[in-house]
C-alpha cells in the first residue's frame, strides 16, 4: 500500500490497512512511506502486528503534482518503492489512492504487460440503476478512464476481456453484460475501431457481448462492463463526476434558498441517506488498472480507512481468485480464435 | 516451606496461554465441556514455556480465572503440551456459589492479587518476575499493581480503596491488605507481556510504562525475553519452529512481529540484528539442511525488516514506570465489564 498518496495520508491508509489486517488469512501489508509516521499511527488501532510490515520511503508524490516530472524526480517516492517492491516480487498487489497519474506512470515503467496486452486500462465504478451478481452489486465497471488516450480494436477487446474476468471475480457476476461506448447502439456506428472491436467481439470471444451502448445508458446500468478508449473513458467519467457535484450544489442552493424546499429535502433525507447507502462508493474500496502481470486497485483520493480496508479486500480477493491468470486465459483464448477468424471487413464510421 | 527460584514467571492461561472464548454463556459452557484435547494453545506458548523451563532454576506458576473443578482437564492440556509447571492455582467458585458470593464469581482483582502475594510470600529473597497476561481482562492493571505493591510504591491506604472499587468483599480486601504488608519489598515484577487477543491498540497501553509490553504473539514475547537476557537465540529459533508449524505464521509473519517491536520501542535495533547475527550462526552449524536453510531464511527476513525502516526512529515513551492511578483504573475496569454484561444481556 502507498502509505503516503491521497488527501488523508497516511492517516486514512494506515488506518485501513490496519482494518484490512485483522481479516487476512495468509497475506501481509506493506506500508511504503515515511516510517517514523506510519509508526505512530498503527499503534493508535486495532491491527494484527505480524501481517503489517513498514518499507520507508523518504519522497511523496502530491496529488496536484505533474505525473512524468514528479516520477522522474522522486525516485524515492512512496508510489515509485511500492511499485518497485511489486516488480521485485516482494508484493503481488498494489493499493493507492495518490495522485492517479503517478500511480500508473510508476506501475508502467516498472510492470511487465500480459502477453496479449497492448496497453493496459484504468478502470473506474460507476452507481447504477440496475443490480448484478450474486452481491447485487450496483456498480458497473468502465473501462479504460485515460490509462491511455488511443485504443486499436485489438485493445477495445483486451479491455473488454479483462473488464469481465474482474466482473466476473470481484462482482461475482458469472455473465457480466459487455458494451462499447460509442454515439448508437448500431453495429456500424463510432470510430473505426470501436465498429472493428464490435466485430471481433461478437465473433472471436465468449463475452456477454449485448453491443454497443450510449452514455445515457451508463447511469442506467445497461451493461456491466463499458469498454472506450482511455481518452473518451476519461471525458465520460469526469462528466459524470460533473454531474454529481452539480446536483449536490443544486442541492445545497435549494436548501438555502427556500424554507419550502429545506423542508421537502428534509422530508426526502432517509430516501437520499438510503440512496447513498445503496451506492457508497466506500464499500468497492477501487477500481483496478488491468493488463499488467501485477494488480493495481486505484481508491480514490479522498478514501477514508473504511475504503481502503475494502480496496486491500479487493485486491485479496483479485489475487485469491488469480485474476491475472484468468485474463492471461481470456486473452490466450481470444489470440487463438481470432487467428482462425475470417479477416473482418472495414465498416463506415456515422 | 519457602522456595528459591532464580526468576519466577508467572502466566494466566485463558486467552493468554489457551484460546478460549468465554464472552457468552455459550461458550463459558463449551470451554467448561472440552476436553484436553480439545482445548488449544496458542501458537509458539508451549515452546516458550518449555524453553523457560530449561534452567531448573526458573519457577513457573500458572495462575488461571477458571474454576478448581477443570483442574484435571487443564493438567491433562498442559502435560499434553509437555507444559511442567511448579504451581497451578485456579479459582474455586463452587465455594463463592455456595456462599452466594455472586459478584466474587467474575471479579478478578479480589481473586488474582491475593493469589500472586500469596505465591510470592512462599518465595525466599526477593526473585525477579515476568508476567504473562491479555487484553480481555484486567490483567495489565492487576499486574502493574502487584509490581508497584512489591516495589512499595502502594500504600496500605491506597490499596484498601482500590479493594473497595474492586467491589471486593470485606474479607478479601482485609486478606489483599494483610498479603501486601508481609511481602517483601524490592522491584522484582521486571516485565509484564500482555498478550492482544482482541488485538487491542498497543498505545493503549503506554500509560502502564516501559515494563509492560503489549505482544501479538509469542515469538514476540520470545524476543522480548530474548533482549531481557533471559532465553537464548536457540530459544528464539525453537518458539519460532513451533509457530511455524502451524497455518498462521510464516516467516514473514515472525519478521514483521520483529519489525513491530522494533517500531514501538519495545526491542532495541542493535538486539535484532544481534539475534539475526546468532541465527545465522546457528544456521552455519546447524546438521540438517533444511534445519539450516529455515535458520537462514529467518536471520535474512529480521535483517530485511531492520533495514526497511530506514533508520526510522522508534516511538518514544515517556516514562520507565509511571504512577498510576489504580483507584480510577480498577473502577473504570469494573464499570467496563458490568457494561459489557448489560450489552450481552441487550
Amino acid at each position: 500500500m502507498d502509505a503516503m498518496g491521497g488527501d488523508s495520508a497516511p492517516d486514512s491508509i494506515v488506518r485501513g490497512a490496519a482494518e484490512a489486517s485483522l481479516g487476512l488469512r495468509d497475506a501481509e501489508i506493506i506500508l511504503v512511506g515515511d516510517a517514523a509516521r506510519i509508526g505512530k499511527i498503527l499503534p493508535q488501532v486495532r491491527h494484527d502486528g505480524g501481517r503489517v510490515r513498514v518499507h520507508h520511503a523518504s519522497q511523496v508524490i502530491h496529488m496536484d503534482e505533474k505525473p512524468s516530472e514528479a516520477i522522474a524526480a522522486k525516485p524515492d517516492s512512496s508510489i515509485a518503492v511500492a511499485a518497485g517492491l511489486v516488480a521485485a516480487g516482494e508484493g503481488e498487489a498494489l493499493v493507492s489512492a495518490g495522485n492517479t497519474g503517478a500511480c500508473v506512470l510508476a506501475c508502467a515503467r516498472r510492470w511487465k504487460l500480459l502477453p496479449g496486452v497492448r496497453r493496459a486500462a484504468l478502470a473506474a465504478v460507476y452507481p447504477t440503476e440496475l443490480r448484478r451478481g450474486e452481491k447485487n452489486d450496483p456498480f458497473s465497471l468502465l473501462l479504460d478512464i485515460g490509462a491511455t488516450i488511443d485504443a486499436s480494436a485489438d485493445d477495445l477487446v483486451a479491455f473488454a476481456l479483462m473488464g469481465a474476468a474482474y466482473s466476473k471475480i470481484i462482482s461475482k457476476n458469472a455473465r457480466p453484460r459487455v458494451a462499447l461506448l460509442s454515439n448508437g447502439t448500431e453495429a456500424g456506428k463510432g470510430p473505426q475501431p470501436v465498429v472493428d472491436a464490435h466485430a471481433l467481439l461478437l465473433e472471436a470471444t465468449d463475452v456477454n457481448f449485448i453491443g454497443n451502448v450510449e452514455g445515457l445508458d451508463i447511469p442506467r446500468g445497461v451493461a456491466d462492463v463499458i469498454v472506450c478508449s482511455g481518452y473518451v473513458g476519461n471525458v465520460v467519467i469526469k462528466m459524470l463526476e460533473g454531474v454529481s457535484e452539480t446536483v449536490v450544489a443544486l442541492a445545497r442552493y435549494a436548501y438555502k434558498e427556500k424554507l419550502l424546499w429545506r423542508a421537502a429535502l428534509m422530508m426526502l433525507s432517509s430516501g437520499i441517506q438510503r440512496l447513498k447507502d445503496l451506492t457508497d462508493w466506500e464499500q468497492y474500496g477501487g477500481a483496478p488498472l488491468l493488463g499488467f502481470e501485477n494488480l493495481f486497485i486505484k481508491a480514490h483520493g479522498r478514501s477514508g480507512p473504511r475504503a481502503l480496508a475494502n480496496a486491500v479486500r479487493v485486491a485479496d480477493k483479485a489475487l485469491r481468485s488469480d485474476l491475472c491468470g484468468v485474463i492471461s486465459s481470456g486473452l490466450a483464448a481470444f489470440a487463438s480464435r481470432a487467428q482462425t477468424r475470417p479477416t473482418v471487413p472495414s465498416a463506415t464510421s456515422a | 516451606m519457602a522456595v528459591s527460584a532464580t526468576h519466577v514467571f508467572r502466566w494466566d492461561l485463558d486467552k493468554t496461554y489457551l484460546r478460549t472464548e468465554f464472552d457468552t454463556l455459550r461458550d463459558l459452557v463449551k470451554s467448561a465441556l472440552e476436553t484436553a484435547q480439545d482445548k488449544q494453545a496458542y501458537p509458539g506458548a508451549a515452546a516458550l514455556l518449555r524453553s523457560l523451563r530449561q534452567s531448573s532454576e526458573h519457577r513457573i506458576c500458572l495462575i488461571s480465572g477458571s474454576p478448581s473443578q477443570m483442574r484435571k482437564v487443564l493438567a491433562a492440556k498442559l502435560a499434553l503440551d509437555g507444559v511442567e509447571y511448579d504451581e497451578f492455582v485456579l479459582k474455586n467458585n463452587l465455594r463463592n456459589l455456595s456462599r452466594l458470593r455472586l459478584r466474587a464469581l467474575r471479579a478478578q482483582v479480589p481473586y488474582k492479587l491475593p493469589a500472586l502475594l500469596e505465591s510470592r510470600l512462599g518465595l525466599l529473597g526477593t526473585p525477579p518476575e515476568t508476567l504473562f497476561g491479555d487484553d480481555a481482562e484486567a490483567d495489565a492493571i492487576i499486574y502493574c499493581l502487584y509490581a508497584d505493591i512489591l516495589s512499595g510504591v502502594v500504600s496500605t491506604g491506597e490499596l484498601q480503596r482500590v479493594m473497595e472499587a474492586a467491589r471486593a468483599y470485606d474479607d478479601q480486601a482485609e486478606r489483599t491488605v494483610a498479603l501486601a504488608e508481609r511481602v517483601r519489598r524490592g522491584d522484582c515484577a521486571r516485565r509484564i507481556l500482555i498478550h492482544l487477543d482482541r488485538r487491542s491498540p498497543t498505545a493503549g497501553f503506554a500509560p502502564f510504562g516501559r515494563r509492560l509490553v503489549p505482544i501479538y504473539n509469542y515469538f514476540q514475547a520470545a524476543l522480548v525475553l530474548y533482549g531481557d537476557r533471559l532465553l537464548t537465540a536457540q530459544q528464539v529459533l525453537f518458539v519460532a519452529r513451533e509457530m511455524l508449524d502451524s497455518p498462521e505464521h510464516e516467516i514473514p509473519t515472525l519478521a514483521n512481529s520483529l519489525q513491530d517491536l522494533l517500531r514501538r520501542g519495545r526491542l532495541a535495533r542493535s538486539v535484532a540484528l544481534e539475534l539475526s547475527a546468532e541465527l545465522q550462526e546457528a544456521a552455519a552449524g546447524a546438521a540438517d539442511r533444511d534445519g539450516r536453510r529455515e535458520a537462514e531464511g529467518i536471520a535474512a527476513a529480521f535483517h530485511d525488516r531492520v533495514r526497511q525502516l530506514g533508520g526510522a526512529p522508534p516511538i518514544e515513551w515517556p516514562e520507565a514506570n509511571p504512577r498510576l492511578d489504580y483507584v480510577a483504573l480498577v473502577d473504570a475496569e469494573y464499570q467496563h465489564r458490568r457494561g459489557g454484561r448489560r450489552r450481552q444481556r441487550a
